[in-house]
């Protein structure tokens, strides 16, 4: 269980799902250990948030365990966006425990937002990967097909197609060296969608994919935060088990921020 | 009786449910994988036959549901008056009397086919 997250699952106003898929990872592999791991990293955060004055486990989260994965990928969204759109349906919010970036696809289709808001370092607008239309690298241009307009904070590497879809005008990109002044102006409601490889490898070398030139936590942190009220839906991804914790470490916190935000602004 | 026990493996998408003692049409159906433990799932999806309203529910493959025996029946209004008509069903000669439903506009004589599932009625 997730530090904190009491709530039964009818009173709930969060629920946190883990979705561990690991499929199609195509470098270092390990997203499958992600949630537990970012339960197990999650347990040395204090209750109390300063910040919003507010007790974790006061907020009403339930962890409702991990939905076990499998190799199909399009069937396993299938059923993963269904679960999702039950929490929505019951009114809480679905908080998303990845996994590969994948399954990100399932909770945009879950909370249909006008906008999705990307902390990543890749673009994910590829159309496919290796052949595979449902690789983690195709993301963001599968929740253009739900969202209005995606925005990518963070983004410094992609192909040359995906930079050029990245310049029409339903994508909007904030590179590393604004993200720290980057003031949200979003079209609600919102899916926040943290990929933990948009922080420096650095600071969270447990990912798939690693890139140079990152987010610093404390930029994550505030975007996360500044982005809660508006959002739907959030989700944290790409774990996995290749560092000593700092990946899981940082997910679970902006997981704990998103939560103290989002109900600091709905109090 | 006017329903049936079945297993959750044997729903498919169009087909009737009961969920929560309510007859709905599925109009979602996805399989969950089990493992080498616990047991494969379906979320089944549906609508409520008569009230539209979305319902669902997770269970095990397995596990036994009611599916509800709806019948779909001929009729032809006799007479309408206000928010109610009189039809005859076309079958046994018996005569009901049913509430218009919203965006028809029935007249005598007129051949209707409705969805019938203990004494709720619904017009197709």
């Amino acid at each position: 269980m997730f530090p904190g997250a009491l709530a039964d699952r009818d009173d709930a106003d969060y629920v946190l799902l883990g979705a561990p898929l690991d499929v199609s990872t195509s470098f270092q592999p390990g997203t499958r250990f992600g949630p537990d791991r970012v339960r197990t990293f999650s347990r040395t955060f204090d209750d109390f948030d300063h910040l919003t004055a507010a007790h974790f486990t006061e907020l009403g989260v339930h962890d409702a365990g991990d939905l076990h994965a499998w190799d199909d990928a399009a069937e396993y969204l299938d059923f993963l966006g269904g679960t999702l759109a039950d929490v929505r349906d019951d009114g809480a919010l679905p908080l998303l425990l990845g996994g590969e970036h994948t399954v990100s696809i399932a909770g945009v289709r879950a909370c249909a937002p006008a906008t999705v808001v990307v902390l990543d370092a890749h673009l994910d607008l590829r159309r496919e990967y290796d052949g595979n239309p449902l690789s983690h690298s195709t993301v963001v241009r599968h929740a253009l097909d739900v969202a209005e307009r995606a925005v990518i904070v963070g983004a410094r590497t992609g192909s040359e197609a995906e930079w050029e879809r990245a310049a029409a005008d339903d994508v909007t990109v904030v590179p590393p060296e604004e993200a720290g002044e980057w003031a949200p102006d979003v079209e609600g409601p919102v899916y926040l969608s943290v990929d933990v490889d948009a922080a420096d490898p650095a600071y969270a070398p447990g990912t798939g994919t690693m890139e140079p030139f990152g987010l610093t936590p404390r930029e994550m942190h505030r975007i996360v935060r500044s982005l809660a009220p508006d959002c739907v839906g959030f989700d944290v991804v790409e774990v996995n088990d290749r560092d000593d914790g700092q990946a899981a470490t940082l997910a679970g916190k902006l997981l704990r921020a998103f939560v103290f935000a989002h109900a600091a602004a709905d109090a | 009786m006017a329903k049936q026990q079945t297993e959750v493996r044997d729903l498919q998408e169009g087909s009737y449910v009961m969920i929560e003692d309510t007859p709905c049409v599925i109009n979602a159906y996805s399989t969950a994988k089990p493992g080498k433990h616990g047991s494969a799932k379906a979320r089944v999806e549906g609508k409520g036959v008569f009230d539209s309203k979305k319902r669902n529910f997770t269970q095990p493959v397995d596990a036994k549901v009611w599916v509800p025996i709806i019948d779909r029946k001929q009729g032809q209004v006799i007479n309408v008056d206000g928010n109610d008509m009189q039809v005859m069903d076309l079958e046994t000669y018996e005569t009901i009397t049913m509430r218009v439903p919203d965006g028809v506009d029935p007249s005598s004589n007129d051949e209707i086919e409705y969805l019938e599932y203990e004494g709720q009625r619904k017009i197709v």
